[in-house]
């Protein structure tokens, strides 16, 4: 069969040894985000300071034109291309998600992509025009490239929001409501605050830069610290944010799961120390930063952005769209179907390593249909070391009753012959690999596991809605 | 009209061709004008095609990047499952295409910045979009070769090392040389032009041997519907026209040879798609149910006056 033949589309799974899958596209995202952000509240800042320039405060207007070179070189370059970064490690990653949300978002995603054009040509224009343009020419196209370029982060905030609470667009409501849904308000205020303060921080470090007196950069630090001040909402954004989130995966983030609780407690706390040095120091206190400090809280608000992004990211499990797509890439109403038939009997692609039994091989068809999303082998989040404790029964049991095992794992999609050869394939990777290994597959041990699977049904183990 | 039609795959097409056009213009700005700098830099001349060309090489890459975009939007819903497997195939070393924009980025405003550094930055530039293009012909081809797809997985490669890959490189050579010389020329002063015509001659020639040597070697020649005519003619109104452009460089040859340019470019466009066009994906229910088409093309008008406006703002600028 070809591998354009099948119903369910099985791509070619790629590889990353040690790396799980989440921390390739993490990584990538992380940067992405923080840049994009930047470059957004940097548009807005720009504007806000060129008005104070126009208006008397020539520092302010000598800081425009150096911040801009910052801007064009750092979030122009690797921000425009880490989001090209974004959606090829996406494929690599997730070529169903993409292809999903390409499929149901592409005029939303073209109509970003047409503001994203207008703030590039815009803020080249005024790299490259600027200091010859008309006072007015120059407000106007800072506007326009701090709204473009905050319109293009309105675009796809729907887009990315959609994946983790698809609200009314789960029964049917179309387009829209998966746009408008309940998390893209209070993500889309979040971000847009998140980028003013690095925009704010940013500026204090270039204000540093300037070659000023010191009352001169104070004056201008009170100015860009004002910016920053939307972080104080912070603590109401979060909440506001929980609140519409559903309720397995608030659960899962504030206590549910250790890790992502600490994700929440690093986000939480880095931008509490932010948010309380700028109120606090900077605003009320109106104390002088200099350049360290300011690059040290940038590298605080990095921490809180990456956090952040993993809470974001960690909150959808086990889907990558809620209610319609697991983080397997196998949708909800076709895991009776592979129940049924195996993970594996429509997989058209061999494996790139051999095993010494047709079960292993079997099994590591399996893990790398319905495991290697998330988990590596011996790496991150690596199989071998999550279940070398168990033994075989427990791994059975545990493995058929994945979504009861772990509220945040899918369902197994597979039969009881999968499950058998998925737990001989990690008795196998335990056992080093050994060049001999004896097949197990008693007529009791299937139907036990048969009996567990039906047990466990196909259904999810959080609703949905 | 072949190949469109009133489906929604159609308006996906028309979409594509028109953003892959465009994105066509710009990063062939970016490769032949890289080259044409570096040989400028190495010949040591002061050549003032070449110092305008390096002063507008970052942006025309941010733009061609930028541009790129809709292509590649639109080609994931077009053969959504040829180019996610091709992606996957090629893997991490077709995901090397974005470190390598970055690394040429930075060169070529090396190259703007520092003479010191020019010709190891428009070299290192120069290799890096080489890479680009070459990595963009070889998943071009893996999309159309699916019979290859489980050998290649199996067998963990990376590189798709067919024949094939030369003689398209090669066309997209020449093209590069015409449209970057097209682009170049509207600058230029008269003397300039002169050289121009012959570069973009040079282009237009490579292109015409590598097809007649591939209809030659292949015996057969797809007319698509008669595209490949009207880019034919198109090609060669173009070579006049430059001719005529070298003998009289003020003269209305400029104009005709970019009207033939851009239509043997769009034709160009639709002659490449032909052979895919049985491939596109037809039938996706959840893509050709999606809303929001207004909305896009509401925003494209409002996208295009805003440019427009910018355009219009810096050449009102008076000059330094």
């Amino acid at each position: 069969m070809s591998p354009l033949d099948s119903t369910i589309p099985y791509y070619p799974v790629n590889d990353f040894g040690p790396l799980m899958k989440g921390l390739v596209i993490g990584g990538v995202g992380i940067l992405h985000v923080f840049l994009a952000q930047f470059a957004i509240g940097g548009g807005m800042l720009l504007w806000y300071f060129e008005r104070l320039g126009q208006r008397g405060h020539q520092d302010a207007r000598t800081f425009v034109d150096g911040y801009f070179k910052v801007l064009v070189l750092i979030s122009f370059v690797v921000g425009a291309l880490t989001g090209v970064a974004m959606w090829f490690t996406t494929i690599q990653v997730g070529a169903r998600t993409i292809g999903l949300m390409i499929d149901e978002f592409h005029w939303l995603w073209a109509t970003e992509w047409v503001w994203f054009a207008v703030e590039i040509v815009s803020g080249y224009a005024f790299y490259r025009y600027g200091p010859r343009l008309s006072d007015r020419a120059r407000l106007q196209l800072l506007a326009l490239y701090a709204l473009a370029s905050w319109l293009s982060l309105f675009w796809i905030n729907g887009i990315l929001s959609w994946q983790l609470t698809p609200g009314a667009w789960l029964d049917g409501g179309g387009v829209w409501a998966g746009f408008f849904n309940a998390s893209f308000w209070p993500s889309l205020v979040f971000r847009t605050a998140v980028a003013c303060t690095l925009a704010a921080l940013v500026g204090c470090i270039i204000i540093n830069t300037m070659d000023l007196a010191r009352e001169q950069k104070a004056a201008l630090i009170r100015r860009a610290s004002r910016f920053a001040a939307p972080i104080a909402l912070m603590p109401v954004l979060a909440l506001w944010f929980f609140a519409v989130l559903p309720e397995d995966s608030r659960s899962w983030l504030l206590g549910g799961s250790m890790p992502m609780l600490m994700f929440v407690g690093v986000a939480a706390g880095a931008s509490f120390l932010i948010g309380g040095y700028v109120v606090v120091g900077l605003i009320l206190k109106r104390l002088f930063i200099n350049g360290a400090t300011a690059t040290l809280l940038l590298g605080l608000a990095f921490g809180a952005t990456a956090a952040g992004e993993f809470v974001r990211e960690g909150a959808r499990k086990p889907y990558t769209v809620r209610g319609v797509l697991y983080s397997t890439s196998i949708r909800p109403t076709e895991v009776a179907a592979l129940r049924a038939r195996g993970a594996t009997a429509d997989d058209p692609y061999p494996l790139q390593a051999t095993y010494p039994t047709a079960q292993l091989t079997r099994g590591a068809k399996v893990e790398r249909a319905l495991c290697d999303a998330c988990h590596t082998m011996r790496g991150a989040n690596a199989l071998v070391e999550l279940s070398h404790t168990w033994t075989d029964d427990q791994l059975r049991l545990n493995l058929a009753k994945l979504q009861r095992t772990k509220g945040f794992m899918p369902p197994f999609a597979g039969n009881a012959e999968d499950v058998e050869a998925l737990v001989q394939l990690l008795r196998w990777e335990r056992g080093k690999r050994a060049a001999s290994f004896a097949p197990t597959s008693s007529p009791e041990t299937l139907a036990q596991i048969a009996r567990w699977l039906d047990e466990a049904g196909t259904e999810p183990a959080g609703a949905v809605q | 009209m072949w190949p469109f039609d009133a489906s929604i795959e159609s308006l996906w097409l028309v979409l594509y061709l028109v953003t892959f056009v465009l994105h066509a213009v710009f990063v062939s700005y970016v490769a032949a004008g890289t080259a044409y700098t570096l040989v400028a830099a190495l010949r040591r001349s002061s050549d003032p095609i070449a110092a305008r060309t390096r002063d507008w090489l970052p942006f025309m890459l941010g733009a061609g990047i930028t541009a790129g975009i809709g292509p590649l939007l639109f080609i994931q819903l077009l053969y959504q499952r040829r180019f996610y497997t091709a992606n996957l195939l090629l893997g991490p070393r077709w995901g090397a295409v974005v470190p390598a924009l970055i690394v040429g980025f930075y060169a070529l405003y090396l190259a703007k910045a520092s003479e010191r550094w020019r010709k190891l930055a428009l070299g290192v530039g120069l290799a890096c979009f080489g890479f680009v293009a070459w990595s963009w012909t070889e998943i071009h081809l893996v999309m159309l070769d699916d019979p290859a797809w489980r050998a290649m997985y199996g067998a963990g490669q990376r590189f798709y090392l067919d024949l094939a890959v030369v003689p398209r490189l090669v066309t997209w050579f020449g093209v590069m040389l015409a449209l970057y010389a097209t682009v170049a020329a509207w600058s230029a002063s008269s003397s300039e032009r002169g050289r121009l015509a012959g570069l973009a001659l040079v282009g237009i020639i490579a292109c015409g041997v590598t097809s007649a040597v591939l209809v030659v070697i292949r015996h057969e020649l797809d007319p698509a519907h008669g595209w490949t005519y009207v880019l034919a003619i198109a090609a060669i109104v173009a070579a006049i026209a430059w001719g005529w452009t070298a003998r009289r460089p003020d003269g209305p040859g400029l104009a005709l040879a970019t009207g033939a340019t851009t239509a043997a470019l769009v034709a160009g466009a639709v002659v490449r798609e032909a052979p895919r066009l049985a491939m596109i994906e037809h039938g996706r229910a959840t893509a050709s149910a999606s809303g929001g088409l207004v909305v896009f093309f509401v925003t494209f008008a409002i996208g295009v006056a805003a440019i427009t406006w910018v355009v219009r703002t810096v050449r009102a600028a008076p000059a330094t």
